[in-house]
């Protein structure tokens, strides 16, 4: 049987139209990524780095795309707050239907904004908020890729103890469920370890001026050592007023203030002398010789004209977690989600990622600590 | 030890107080002679705090005369800002308009500050903040000693214009009756307009003085002007005297909430305070009759 010409020039118009529709939508394939980030309010510099991470990662992941997929993002910000980030997240479920997000840095807005998700059904990647919460029990669509409050504060405890010799601390932290958190396990490490916690001082985030509090922490003896849980602008303002009152060896004095990944780089410069002696945790080791890292800080460098910080360098790491994701075949929320879950071998900028059953990254080599020299720049102290 | 503690966190209140002055005095000032609250205040301050940054570290300026170039760009923009929105609106003889119109100014100016320099805190150092005095076990910056010597010299001053000059009583029988010295021969708008850029200026120069103290973000003003607020109610609206009194003791209850309480627990303490001054001396500190404010 012979099919009309005008039938098959119309079924060969078709098919070709098919086709090229098919062509089409796979070079179409996109991954939406949600950025919950703050960008305004104490915290609004984690939003402003984060987002630099996220641009160099994104141009790079889509110069050749992953299994066909390119990769976009919005952000809204969430502010930093529980108010703000619940409405921010609701509008970018809404409006843009993210298949995955990344954020919040605080826990506070991160607990608010876990249910929301859950709901949703959209994965989460957190790598800024370290409240214990968020992982325990957390919920199966939140994963977080640093280490938690319980593992940062049982490190930095155990190193102060063994390898400062710390027998006494204060512990100055920020009223929020990440300052009292991280504060409660290090004082529960310390003590079982046989150290003495002399005072426990919190405060609100309109604190601006520490002098009372260093005035506090000088009547007190000495002390050997002084955690510190804050945001940048009331970290800088702490330890300039602690070295003022003598306390700090920045000013002179004998107790070593500790510090978390709270803190961007360019924390010391800000500070001055006053850090001199400051031994932190950084979740990115900007001397670390692998050449991963070495490409992103050349890569960081060449586009921003400047050195990555650890919120560039989490940023960065948890796009390409995404991408890495994709690559496994997830293409969808649940797809992302179960395969972010059964993550054991990715390696970032910020150090390895396995999760545990919790969804929480168990690998601590994204823990390094840096004691700030007096000229300001870092010593790598190689504790971990 | 104890009585060294002592005297630190008094030395430690009278600083932080002074500062709180000089932000309460400037709105202290708008309610007395428009009553009217300016939300707008605590971003003239943190530009005034920016202006002095910039001058300081762009332009190298001294940070003593960084402190005049805030006073001067306080009192311009409280100049335009004044005539290019507050007088428009307070000519159509609304009071809701002109105090709406201070939250817009605030989000607006807020806004072009982020914009323009970022949320990143800025570190404002001075010479002075590392020159560090240590007497009898106590400490106190070479800041301290400025920020007391100029808060003094400013409140004396502005003391002396409102009691002894033409203007200064002129602006005080504004407050008293706007109607009866407008036909005494004195031109409201103008003295409003004076009030404008006095507490402007008192906010530019606040936010230089406070600069170094403060987390320097678009959002810095912000933090105080709440603390400012209870200051000027605690004194009592308007009142002068009894917002330096209030200043200087919010300050103090700080420091040694900070001592012997719990730096968490000052808010409580100072809106513990408010609450009773308004349900038993809602006059404030200084009890004064509300036409003979400022």
């Amino acid at each position: 049987m012979r099919m009309p010409s005008g039938l098959m020039l119309a079924l060969g118009v078709s098919a070709s139209l098919i086709a090229s529709a098919a062509v089409s939508n796979a070079q179409d394939k996109t991954i939406k990524i949600g950025g919950l980030l703050p960008m305004s309010g104490p915290g609004a510099y984690f939003g402003a780095q984060d987002k630099q991470g996220v641009e160099l990662a994104l141009e790079q992941v889509n110069k050749t795309g992953v299994n066909g997929y390119k990769f976009t993002i919005q952000y809204e910000d969430s502010a930093c707050g529980p108010l703000p980030a619940t409405q921010a997240a609701k509008r970018l479920l809404d409006q843009y239907k993210p298949d995955v997000i990344i954020g919040e840095e605080c826990s506070d807005a991160t607990l608010a904004i876990m249910p929301t998700v859950e709901q949703a059904k959209i994965p989460l990647i957190n790598a800024g908020s370290s409240a214990i919460k968020i992982t325990d029990p957390g919920n199966p669509w939140v994963f977080r890729i640093m280490p938690n409050e319980v593992m940062q504060g049982v490190d930095i405890a155990t190193r102060a103890y063994d390898r400062l010799n710390a027998r006494t601390a204060v512990l100055l932290n920020e009223n929020t469920n990440a300052g009292i958190g991280n504060a409660k396990v290090f004082k529960e490490t310390f003590e079982k370890l046989g150290g003495k916690v002399v005072a426990e001082i919190g405060f609100g985030r309109d604190v601006n001026d520490f002098t009372s509090i260093a005035t506090r922490v000088a009547g007190l003896g000495k002390v050997d050592v002084i955690p510190t849980y804050t945001l940048e602008g009331q970290g800088l303002k702490i330890t300039q007023a602690l070295a003022q009152a003598g306390v700090v060896k920045g000013g002179d004095g004998a107790a070593i203030q500790l510090g978390t990944i709270w803190l961007p780089f360019g924390f010391e410069q800000k500070a001055g002398k006053a850090a001199t002696g400051y031994v932190r945790i950084v979740q990115f080791d900007p001397t670390d010789q692998r050449p991963l890292v070495r490409d992103f800080v050349s890569a960081f460098k060449a586009k921003f004209n400047a050195d990555p910080t650890h919120i560039n360098a989490h940023a960065y790491d948890q796009i390409m977690l995404i991408a890495d994701v994709v690559k496994r075949g997830a293409k969808d929320a649940q797809s992302i989600r179960d395969t972010l879950a059964t993550t054991k071998d990715f390696v970032g900028v910020t150090g390895s990622v396995e999760f545990d059953k919790n969804n929480q990254n168990t690998k601590m080599d994204t823990i390094h600590y840096m004691e700030t020299k007096p000229d300001l720049s870092w010593t790598a102290l190689k504790w971990n | 030890m104890t009585a060294t503690i002592v005297a630190q966190q008094a030395i430690n209140g009278i600083v932080l107080g002074s500062l709180y002055v000089l932000v309460a005095l400037g709105l202290t000032l708008i309610y007395g002679v428009l009553v009217q609250i300016n939300f707008a205040h605590a971003d003239f301050v943190t530009l005034g705090a920016f202006s002095a940054y910039f001058f300081m570290h762009m332009l190298g300026g001294s940070y003593l005369a960084s402190i005049g170039v805030a006073l001067i760009v306080g009192a311009a923009l409280g100049w335009l800002i004044n005539v290019a929105i507050f007088a428009p609106l307070r000519r159509r003889g609304s009071e809701l308009l002109p105090l709406i119109a201070t939250i817009g100014v605030s989000v607006m100016l807020q806004n072009a500050m982020l914009s323009l320099f970022g949320p990143v805190p800025y570190a404002f150092e001075t010479p002075y903040s590392q020159q560090v005095f240590r007497v009898a076990g106590t400490f106190f910056t070479m800041q301290s000693i400025i920020i007391i010597v100029v808060s003094t010299a400013t409140i004396g001053l502005l003391y002396a214009f409102m009691k002894f000059t033409f203007l200064g009583k002129a602006l005080r029988a504004v407050s008293q009756d706007r109607e009866t010295a407008g036909l005494m021969g004195i031109n409201p708008n103008q003295l409003i307009m004076l009030t404008f850029v006095l507490a402007s200026a008192l906010a530019g120069m606040g936010g230089a003085m406070l600069a170094p103290v403060l987390v320097l973000t678009p959002f810095a003003g912000a933090s105080v002007i709440v603390k400012a607020f209870a200051i000027v109610i605690i004194g009592g609206f308007g009142n002068v005297e009894g917002t330096i009194l209030a200043g200087l003791l919010v300050g103090l209850i700080e420091s040694f909430t900070t001592q012997y309480l719990d730096p968490g627990l000052i808010d409580i303490v100072v809106f513990g305070l408010l609450l009773l001054m308004l349900a038993f001396r809602p006059t404030g500190l200084i009890s004064e009759r509300r036409e003979e404010n400022v």
